[in-house]
């Protein structure tokens, strides 16, 4: 494996210090909507990103649209929870179902870097029995690949991220290329807890610098990672990934929101993307399309890109677009100690345990669950408070007692279901364009984790010493949508992120997942987006042209 | 803005002498910009008519506990909101959108109100202002809302407002910004030399569930 920096020399593009390479920016190549460029991407988070900076490297005429801004993280980011609203992606959308999911600003995120911006960075590794619960435990999916497909682009991304933790003992054993970060007071006590209940947890993975790397600094273990890292220590694809495409002569093109994917109907191949900037609506034409807007957005902009040859939506033929759309459980118990804990001082994602993720034969239940610390900031802790029926002068006296709460946080595997999706509102945005509506409801194999997780962090935060645990119901991490399959009547793309479809159409991002793990989807998002981007420069071995 | 009044029993004093803004030399100029906005004039409102804004006060209140001066602006700030159609980007299929639901819901509570004691929300007595919404929180279904619906609405715009403001940090030992210095003593019981030790780390709110008669519910 050739060094990060010669495969990726991002952190050393970037100034020493927190803060931008303004100059890069300024000297971006910029293509004309005319130039017919090799590809266009759109989006420009986790997988959009990853997907850029690779093809810039192989030598791609490359361009990736973003409805959102080019964050200047010194500027434009705060370190403060309401003045962070901004970073969240909050046009409108319409929830439904039996257990309708929150969206917004609890989960995902607009602009260059997408939801890593905000996301906590945790990035575990999926584990080898995720690429077969179908046949397995005769439940979820199988995926067109096995993890050993996948191991090689996990070990390049998490070099480049980089990722601070333990040596890992669950799914693929590995170790991870930077130290554990120090603990705060949640996460001791999580370690605390988890020894007198004999429960293995270990310190990390979270994709924050734990020493050198490049011109990243340190953590400074301030807490904010879910408000966006002024410090540049916690990854994202606008400090990992960005910098080494503008390097190698990739255009991103903020504040350009995609409605439409052109078809060429008598080819039925992609002839590039309608776009509006500025109020003005344009076409870029690109001899390759890729789709990376996030599990919501990707399908909304599939089933908007109607034509003749795709009267129900873009790669639609099979009904299979906007399905198969899943959120992790996320229950968060807190437990009450008369110690301090303050544990908001530190990065959220600090401990974890997979000791609970795979498939426990003595349950009545499948598959499993993860626990992790989480350290809600003051306005998300009075959302656990007031779920618990408090108000008034209730809810001020437990606000008082903030110090002494510890909080940990499941993410359940819950199963993808065909009838969980996105579909086009009557309601439009301000552009005209139908807004996404996400209809959700869980199974009883997901409400079995929910409770089996809630107990498992209760009993973790009392063997701590915690008096008193209350627990608030969540959801977090969507993924599907647009998923992986063997073929065009399960699924949208295949292993290399290609559509069935239309030849010249990618997708690389959440959408394609099959399952999710119990597993934060990030690193696999970059990891599956590396890999489909080294077969499409493997298959075009004379360059793109 | 002196301390927020709040009486001992309810959580008042317990971190004393601790004021989040005594550290704004060591925060960047975004943030100190942004937070401290909040502690300026607050914006005229906008978005509220003088009957919604009436009703929308004494729910604020309410749902905050501020019963006297100095208080947090909460209406003002959720007016601004809502004036800029700043939303959490989504809402139930089965409910209006966030500024269409804030209106019909403070007009379902003033008919509530005068069905029940003759007059508008925002003038009905403290004691029974509570009761009336104790029971939207306890209602499966309250005029065309669902009852858990319009009672995250409320609470989730309220709080926000609330706990963004450094007074209302200074109540809960919260510092606020931490960029650029960052925490050097982090872990149980670790504090830095500008925190404040909570003086009542027995009150275990929990413990005692007797404090008040609003919520409690499990
Ligand atoms: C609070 C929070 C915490 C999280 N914590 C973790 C964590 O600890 N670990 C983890 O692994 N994951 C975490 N996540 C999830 C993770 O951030 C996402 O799963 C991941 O970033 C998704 O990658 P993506 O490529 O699918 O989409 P994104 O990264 O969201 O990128 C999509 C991009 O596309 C742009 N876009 C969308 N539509 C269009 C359009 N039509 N035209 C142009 N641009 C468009 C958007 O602006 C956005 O920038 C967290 C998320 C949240 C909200
Ligand atoms: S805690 Fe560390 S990683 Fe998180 S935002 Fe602060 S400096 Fe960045």
């Amino acid at each position: 494996m050739a060094s990060v920096r010669d495969r990726n020399a991002s952190a050393w593009l970037l100034p020493a210090g927190p803060g931008t390479n303004h100059g890069l920016r300024d000297d971006m190549r910029r293509f004309d909507d005319d130039d017919e460029v090799d590809i266009v991407i759109i989006g420009c988070g986790a997988g959009g990103s990853t997907l850029l900076q690779r093809l810039a490297r192989a030598g791609w005429r490359a361009v990736a649209l973003d409805a959102g801004p080019f964050w200047d993280p010194l500027k434009d980011w705060v370190s403060d929870e309401a003045g962070s609203h901004h970073l969240y992606w909050t046009e409108p959308r319409v929830i439904s179902g039996a257990d309708p999911v929150p969206l917004g600003s609890n989960n995902s995120g607009r602009g260059v870097g997408g939801s890593m911006v905000h996301y906590a960075g945790y990035t575990p590794r999926f584990h080898p029995s995720d690429f077969h619960t179908l046949s397995a435990d005769g439940v979820g999916a199988d995926w067109p690949m096995e993890y050993p497909d996948l191991a090689p682009y996990y070990e390049d991304i998490e070099g480049e991220l980089p990722v601070a933790g333990e040596d890992w003992p669950w799914g693929d054993p590995h170790s991870y290329p930077h130290r554990p970060h120090p603990v705060s007071g949640n996460g001791e006590l999580f370690l605390r807890g988890a020894r007198a209940a004999g429960i293995t947890a270990k310190v990390g993975p979270a994709a924050i610098t734990n020493g050198r790397f490049g011109n990243r600094p340190h953590c400074i273990y301030r807490g904010f990672c879910l408000q966006g890292c002024k410090v540049n220590a916690k990854a994202s694809p606008l400090i990992t990934h960005i910098p080494d495409a503008l390097n190698n002569g990739a255009e991103v093109r903020p504040n350009s929101m995609v409605t439409r994917i052109g078809i060429d109907e008598n080819t039925g191949k992609a002839t590039g993307v309608h776009y509006s900037r500025n109020g003005l609506e344009r076409f870029q034409r690109a001899r390759m399309v890729a789709v990376a807007g996030y599990s919501i957005e990707t399908p909304r902009l599939l089933l908007n890109s109607v034509s003749q040859r795709f009267p129900d939506g873009l790669c639609n033929d099979f009904d299979q677009v906007g399905r198969y759309l899943m959120v992790q459980g996320a229950p968060q118990t807190g437990g009450r100690f008369d110690s301090e804990v303050r544990m908001w001082k530190a990065p959220p994602p600090e401990v974890s345990s997979e000791e609970f993720y795979e498939t426990d034969p003595s349950k009545p239940y499948k598959r499993g669950f993860s626990i992790q610390t989480v350290s809600p900031l003051p306005i998300t802790w009075a959302e656990h408070v007031t779920a618990q029926g408090h108000w008034g002068k209730d809810l001020r006296a437990y606000m008082s007692d903030y110090v002494h709460w510890a909080c940990l946080g499941a993410l359940c595997e819950f199963l993808p279901q065909a009838g969980n999706r996105v579909t086009l509102s009557d309601e439009k945005d301000r552009r005209g364009m139908p807004v996404a509506h996400f209809s959700y409801s869980q199974s009883d194999n997901d409400r079995q984790l929910m409770k089996a997780a809630q107990s498992a962090m209760e009993n973790i935060l009392r063997g701590a010493g915690a008096d008193e645990v209350i627990t608030i119901q969540r959801y977090a991490h969507l993924v599907g949508g647009a998923r992986m399959a063997a073929d065009e009547q399960h699924g949208v793309v295949d292993s290399d992120c290609r559509s069935f479809a239309v030849p010249n159409l990618l997708i690389t991002d959440g959408s394609v997942l099959p399952t999710q793990g119990s597993a934060n989807p990030a690193l696999t998002i970059m990891a599956v987006t590396a890999r489909a981007a080294d077969k499409l420069i493997v298959r075009t071995p004379t360059g793109p042209r | 803005m002196t301390a927020l009044p709040l009486e001992p029993e309810a959580g008042g004093g317990r971190f004393p002498g601790f004021v989040a803004t005594s550290q704004i030399g060591h925060w960047d100029d975004a943030t100190s910009a942004v937070v401290m906005a909040r502690l300026g004039l607050p914006p005229d409102l906008r978005f509220f008519s003088p009957t919604e804004e009436a009703a929308a006060r004494a729910l604020f209140d309410q749902l905050l506990y501020q019963r006297e001066d100095p208080r947090v602006p909460i209406v003002n700030m959720v007016d601004a909101r809502l004036a800029e159609n700043q939303t959490d980007g989504w809402h139930y299929d089965s409910m209006a959108t966030d500024g269409e639901a804030w209106r019909s819901s403070l007009s379902a509570l003033d008919e509530d109100a005068y069905s029940r004691h003759g007059v508008s929300f925002a003038v009905v007595p403290w004691d029974d202002q509570e009761a009336l919404l104790q029971d939207v929180h306890d209602a499966t279904q309250w005029h065309e809302f669902s009852g858990a619906h319009i009672w995250s609405l409320w609470t989730r715009y309220a709080c926000t407002a609330f706990y963004s403001h450094p007074a209302a940090w200074d109540e809960i030992g919260f510092a606020g910004p931490a960029f650029p210095r960052g925490y050097k003593n982090i872990g149980v019981n670790k504090r830095e030399p500008f925190e404040v030790a909570d003086a009542r780390p027995q009150q275990d709110p929990l413990r005692s569930p007797g404090t008040s008669g609003n919520g409690g519910g499990k």
